[in-house]
């Protein structure tokens, strides 16, 4: 039997397919449900003006219950955005992909949050802990507890034991 | 003319009292956020629609496959909040039957 989360992403690759990505996103890879890719751009101005950055999914069996694991692509010459909230290992920290996902978000929702975290932004700089935390940093970055602290742009992260 | 029945089929047709007017029809708010299946069809673990996979509603007015909601809300994630307003989840309490 087909799992929850293929019923749910084949539902929403069809909507990505009939409907197309908001503007600055497009779909790059979908060939299973287990990783998508995704390019995202920031429309008009902004510090990013001009850059493409590819945004790497993986779901497990449970998603949407289970949040998907989301993050930057930074092999085959590609890059993470410099910004305070993106770790140089492609590692984000934002509140939907940890405490604060809920299964009505969707693959879509995710990469709109994400575009406007980037073109909010003023100043390139990555977070104060990036070199400690890209050190010993999980593979899967849903195995990373983040301390959120959007005023200060202070993160701590700490590892979830599996 | 006069016209003699052989036989006759009847066709029902069912759906859920969400309190949802006409006008809301084919718009997002009939499938459950969570799965994307319309109410009137089933959640994903079960195979039949109806009263073996019935809704759920919530103090906050939010409707979801029950079982869609028990899921979500067995998570730690969860923190036993409502999906769509992260309000605390309190199941309302319905009278069928009764509209």
């Amino acid at each position: 039997m087909a799992s929850i989360s293929s019923r749910r992403l084949a539902k929403e690759l069809r909507e990505i397919q009939s409907e197309g990505c908001p503007v600055g996103i497009s779909l790059l890879e979908a060939n299973d449900f287990a990783k998508w890719l995704f390019t995202i751009e920031v429309m008009g101005d902004s510090v990013y003006q001009g850059e493409v950055y590819t945004l790497q999914f993986r779901f497990d069996s449970h998603y949407p219950i289970s949040s998907p694991a989301v993050q930057f692509v930074v092999t085959d010459g590609k890059e993470a955005p410099i910004h305070p909230h993106v770790y140089s290992n492609g590692h984000i920290c934002a509140s939907i992909l940890g405490n604060e996902w809920s299964p009505v978000l969707s693959v879509i929702a995710v990469c709109v949050t994400l575009q406007s975290m980037l073109a909010s932004c003023k100043k390139k700089e990555r977070p104060t802990d990036n070199d400690r935390y890209v050190r010993n940093a999980p593979e899967n970055p849903k195995k990373t507890l983040f301390h959120y602290d959007g005023e200060h742009y202070n993160f701590k992260s700490t590892y979830l034991q599996d | 003319m006069k016209v003699q029945v052989k036989r006759w089929n009847a066709v029902a047709q069912w759906r859920w009292d969400t309190g949802n007017t006409e006008q809301e029809e084919d718009s997002e708010g009939d499938v459950c956020g969570i799965c994307r299946v319309p109410y009137e069809g089933c959640c994903p673990s079960c195979k039949m629609p109806g009263d073996d996979c019935p809704l759920i509603w919530g103090e906050c007015t939010h409707v979801f496959h029950m079982h869609c909601l028990l899921k979500w809300i067995g998570t730690a994630a969860s923190k036993q909040q409502c999906p769509m307003d992260r309000k605390a989840w309190v199941t309302a309490e319905r009278k069928v039957g009764t509209t």
